[in-house]
């Protein structure tokens, strides 16, 4: 008996495909609407708690945990200090420690920062999911005088291998000395990474301390005699802003965490990247929430067409109503007409809004991930987007119960007669 | 169906709303494939004995019973599927479910009825018998191919009249199904809606303002001398 009402949905359904085209579409626009939000806050959500990965620990001087994570990865804000390259080497020989990248933070380059590190990081840093730096152009350092810039800084200043690159002390957009007795060339150029690495300005530790050393000609009574040394590889500033850190085994992490925090010499920080990162994320992933809110509410707005619609009919098809109760439909069967016609109408909206967003990503994940660096989801469908069909479906099926009951009402006042 | 009536009615009463009375109906019959003509003027409350014959409408008091099956007895859901089992039901108009094609309306009965699907398909699919009482109420099979929506005024009472006779149902209930149709075509259809009920032995009311039609038909009522509370209403 429902097979036949099912029957007569489909056919009902098929037979105003206007209306119902125009509703489905409602429904798989706003379906879309919310996947396509999902899987952007999921693909953020990811790319941010992977803005770096593989460094097991990161030192610095003592602070907050966000804070040290917001100027040794983000690049925001200023170190709270600096750390000396005494510690550096205590903590980069320490038992279990794999491999130790120092950086040197607080100048910049119009407007972008400068790091001041050594080759080891463009071999150990890693972000997403282990991804290493790669380079677009060029080579890492070759020397003492190498730069090698990230793929927004070489699109937006328009840099290319062989380029000149002047320093300045400081972080200002406009800086107030630049170094222009200090040209220096472009090396590299990296690809795109989706994570602040593409903001960054990369030179050697040697560089960073010659810029201090012009501008405070000595007064930290630093040693120069690593200069006349023609091996710049082996240079040693006096001190670093952060250590990245990698170790042998996971399981040395906490141990090594603990001694660094308590390191009697000097007062050190030693934070956990993943850590760090999903306390910051809860900060600034605030208005993520709210965008997920939003566009259920779309989609709540589009199951509403489908009671809008199907009660907006509801009159035209009085007659056909009195009709399937003459010709022996009981109450239950105009119900269910009225359900299934609206499920059918919520899954084939689902349906369409599903596809929809799975092509669009197919189609844009390659140009994302090579632009912004980003990576949208595996592809595919993911369980989200089941779980939203099954919502949708049912919640469209509920919203046939307004305009069923009505039919039902209508019905049983019409009798058998209908004067239309 | 072997009873002798396909209609009693004793002491009825009804009303749309409590307190008014719209039939009150000391006697009427119907005998098993018997052909009436019920005749009455519009509000004279012909529609109402027609929802409380259905059993769409529950009468006030009074008996009622169709093929010998008393309708006060059975619940809403029962008298739905009697229905579906018994009756067969043609409009004044728009007959047609407009998304189904002339032969989905025809065997829609049957969707809803196992009795009527059984007794329609003992001579074959109910495909054939919805074709054969197509074809014999003068519809070929060009027409029977058209959209519902594309027939004719003529052509879509010939559907609802094969729709309604589909699995012959005990009793047959035609509310002015000719009103909108010329007359030579009227004719036509009365004669043809006769010959197929007699076919099924099924009893045909057929209810119409126009007396004019009451020559077609051996028996001739006319609602005013039955019902008593028809001069108030009406």
């Amino acid at each position: 008996m429902n097979g036949a009402i099912f029957n007569l949905a489909y056919k009902s359904v098929t037979n105003r495909l206007f209306t119902v085209g125009l509703t489905v579409l409602a429904i798989a626009m706003s379906v879309t609407l919310f996947l396509g939000v999902d899987k952007i806050r999921t693909g953020a959500r990811e790319s941010f708690s992977t803005t770096i990965s593989g460094t097991d620990l990161i030192v610095g001087a003592r602070s907050g945990s966000i804070n040290l994570l917001l100027y040794s990865v983000f690049r925001i804000g200023d170190p709270t200090g600096a750390m000396s390259w005494e510690s550096y080497e205590q903590i980069a020989g320490a038992s279990g420690v794999e491999w130790a990248v120092p950086i040197s933070l607080g100048d910049s380059h119009r407007g972008y920062r400068v790091v001041g590190t050594n080759n080891t990081y463009f071999e150990r840093y890693r972000y997403g999911r282990d991804l290493p730096l790669q380079f677009a152009a060029g080579e890492a350092f070759a020397d003492a005088e190498g730069v090698v810039i990230g793929a927004q800084v070489a699109s937006d200043l328009g840099y290319e291998i062989g380029s000149e690159v002047s320093l300045s002390h400081g972080i200002g957009e406009v800086s107030f000395a630049e170094h222009d007795d200090h040209p220096l060339l472009v090396t590299g150029i990296l690809r795109p990474t989706g994570t602040p690495v593409d903001r960054s300005v990369h030179v050697t530790l040697e560089i960073i301390d010659r810029i201090h050393d012009d501008g405070a000609h000595d007064d930290d009574g630093h040693e120069e005699d690593g200069h006349e040394d023609a091996d710049h590889h082996q240079h040693e500033p006096e001190q670093i802003t952060a250590v990245f850190i990698g170790m042998e085994q996971p399981t040395l992490v906490l141990r090594l965490q603990r001694q660094v925090n308590t390191y009697p010499e000097e007062a050190l920080s030693a934070i956990i990247p993943g850590v760090a990162l999903m306390q910051l994320w809860e900060v600034v992933g605030a208005g993520e929430a709210a965008f997920g809110a939003i566009s259920a509410f779309v989609i709540l707005v589009g199951l509403i067409s489908i009671a809008t619609s199907l009660s907006a009919s509801l009159n035209e098809r009085r007659r056909e109503m009195a009709i399937l109760r003459a010709v022996g439909a009981r109450p239950g069967h105009v119900f269910t007409l009225l359900i299934s016609e609206a499920a059918a109408i919520a899954a084939a909206g689902a349906f369409a809004g599903i596809v929809l967003i799975n092509l669009v990503f197919v189609m844009i994940a390659g140009l994302v991930q090579s632009r912004y660096g980003l990576t949208l989801g595996s592809g595919g469908l993911s369980p989200t987007d089941m779980v939203t069909g099954v919502v949708v479906v049912t919640a469209g099926a509920l919203m046939g119960v307004l305009p069923a009951r009505r039919a039902l009402k209508n019905a049983l006042a019409d009798g058998l007669t209908i004067k239309l | 169906m072997t009873t002798e009536f396909a209609i009693q009615i004793g002491q009825l009463e009804f009303g749309w709303k409590p307190g008014q009375t719209l039939l009150d109906i000391d006697r009427f019959e119907l005998a098993a494939g018997e052909s009436v003509f019920l005749v009455g003027p519009s509000g004279s409350g012909k529609s109402s004995l027609l929802a409380v014959i259905a059993g769409i409408a529950p009468a006030s008091a009074g008996e009622i019973a169709i093929l010998g099956q008393d309708m006060t007895a059975l619940s809403p859901a029962r008298r739905d599927a009697f229905r579906a089992d018994n009756l067969g039901v043609i409009f004044q108009l728009f007959n047609l479910v407009p998304y189904l094609s002339p032969l989905d309306n025809v065997m829609l009965p049957c969707r809803f009825s196992k009795a009527r699907r059984d007794r329609a398909t003992r001579n074959g699919s109910l495909r054939s018998e919805a074709e054969r009482l197509l074809n014999s109420l003068g519809l070929d099979a060009a027409t029977i191919s058209r959209a519902s929506t594309e027939l004719s005024v003529g052509q879509q009472q010939r559907v609802a009249a094969a729709r309604a006779l589909i699995g012959a149902p005990g009793l047959i209930i035609a509310d002015e199904p000719t009103s909108a149709l010329d007359s030579s075509s009227r004719n036509n259809f009365i004669e043809l809606l006769q010959g197929e009920c007699e076919a099924a032995n099924s009893a045909l009311l057929f209810v119409s303002h126009d007396e004019a039609l009451g020559r077609f038909f051996d028996r001739h009522v006319d609602l005013a001398d039955i019902n008593r509370a028809g001069s108030v209403v009406a």
